[in-house]
């Protein structure tokens, strides 16, 4: 299975922001509220990860609940793209 | 062929209570409720949890209790012809076996679905059907209560596959009591989310907010719907073909 790093995931995570007309800070310790990401933006993510690496990414809604920072986001992607 | 509308005999109060789910939470507490009223009481789980077995133990001529999954419809057969053998012939059925849900619909695995769909829709359907069957080949009349939920109404993020399977049992309750003709009274409740449950299956945003828009100022609790599951078994009443919610007007 293709693995996408965390840069590439980052990269993603840009454009997903840039196409709302958002910036993606540089960094990790960016609150999500602040930044705008939404719980759906993290599914358009996660689905895009999903295209790039041809595998379904499926969790539950708990570990989302603890994502609150930019680096959450990558920590929890890179991490189930291992599961 | 059509029926002509008879006044039918009244339904009587059930006596022999099928209960699926039965080991914890709602289902224990139905069990519980139903045993303690001097009712006899079939209950079956995947797993047989010691407060069940205890609960059996304090009442082994009127408790038979199983382990079956509640999809393995050849077990369930097996554990009612049992039932049957030792409490005599069921009249009433509780369907209250569910798996949950908590995650976002695109993100919740195909096997997840058709497993929640198995688990919530075909197996009650199943059960109910290989009940009624047993009810109506030996003449006599009965009572079901599907335990369905809130999100059969309402809309709730992460739990779309559940929503469907309990909207579906909705819509078959309403059904079944118009098929069954007032021989066997067919209805449903509806709790609100349980306290117990609201920490998983919601966030405490959302916890806070249903709490702050429910009148009554509380989640429900398993003990307040107990006592409408047992009026619907027993009670002589002309409901049929009913979802009573029990949310404390929070979805009103």
């Amino acid at each position: 299975m293709k693995e996408l790093s965390r840069a590439q995931i980052r990269d993603l995570m840009g454009e997903v922001l840039k196409n709302q007309g958002k910036a993606l800070p540089a960094d990790d310790a960016a609150d999500l509220r602040e930044v705008g990401f939404r719980s759906l933006d993290f599914s358009e993510l996660a689905l895009r990860v999903e295209d790039a690496t041809g595998e379904e990414l499926n969790f539950d809604a708990p570990g989302l609940r603890r994502i609150a920072t930019v680096g959450d986001v990558l920590d929890f992607l890179v991490e189930l793209q291992r599961q | 062929m059509s029926d002509p509308t008879t006044p039918a005999q009244p339904v009587p109060p059930s006596s022999v209570v099928l209960v699926s789910g039965g080991s914890r939470g709602l289902g224990l507490a139905i069990v519980t409720d139903l045993l303690e009223s001097g009712l006899k009481v079939a209950a079956f789980a995947r797993t047989v949890t010691p407060e069940l077995a205890k609960l059996a133990g304090a009442h082994p001529e009127r408790a038979h209790v199983g382990p079956v999954d509640v999809t393995d419809l050849a077990a369930a057969q097996a554990f009612v012809r049992a039932a049957e053998e030792r409490l005599g012939p069921i009249d009433g059925v509780v369907n209250n076996a569910a798996v949950g849900q908590d995650s976002l619909h695109v993100h919740t695995a195909t096997t997840d679905i058709a497993r929640i769909i198995e688990t919530n829709l075909t197996a009650p359907l199943q059960l109910t059907r290989l009940a009624i069957r047993r009810m109506l080949a030996q003449g006599r009349r009965g009572r079901i209560v599907n335990i369905t939920s809130i999100c059969a109404q309402r809309g709730f993020p992460g739990l779309v596959a559940y929503s469907a399977t309990k909207g579906g049992m909705d819509a078959a309750t309403r059904s079944l009591a118009r098929e069954l003709g007032g021989r066997v009274l067919v209805n449903a409740v509806a709790p609100g989310f349980f306290a117990s449950e609201m920490s998983a299956v919601l966030g405490q945003t959302q916890l806070d907010q249903i709490v702050r828009r429910t009148p009554t100022g509380h989640l429900t609790e398993p003990v307040e719907v107990v006592p409408v599951v047992r009026l619907l078994l027993r009670d002589q009443t002309n409901i049929n073909g009913q979802v009573i919610v029990v949310d404390g007007a929070a979805s009103i």
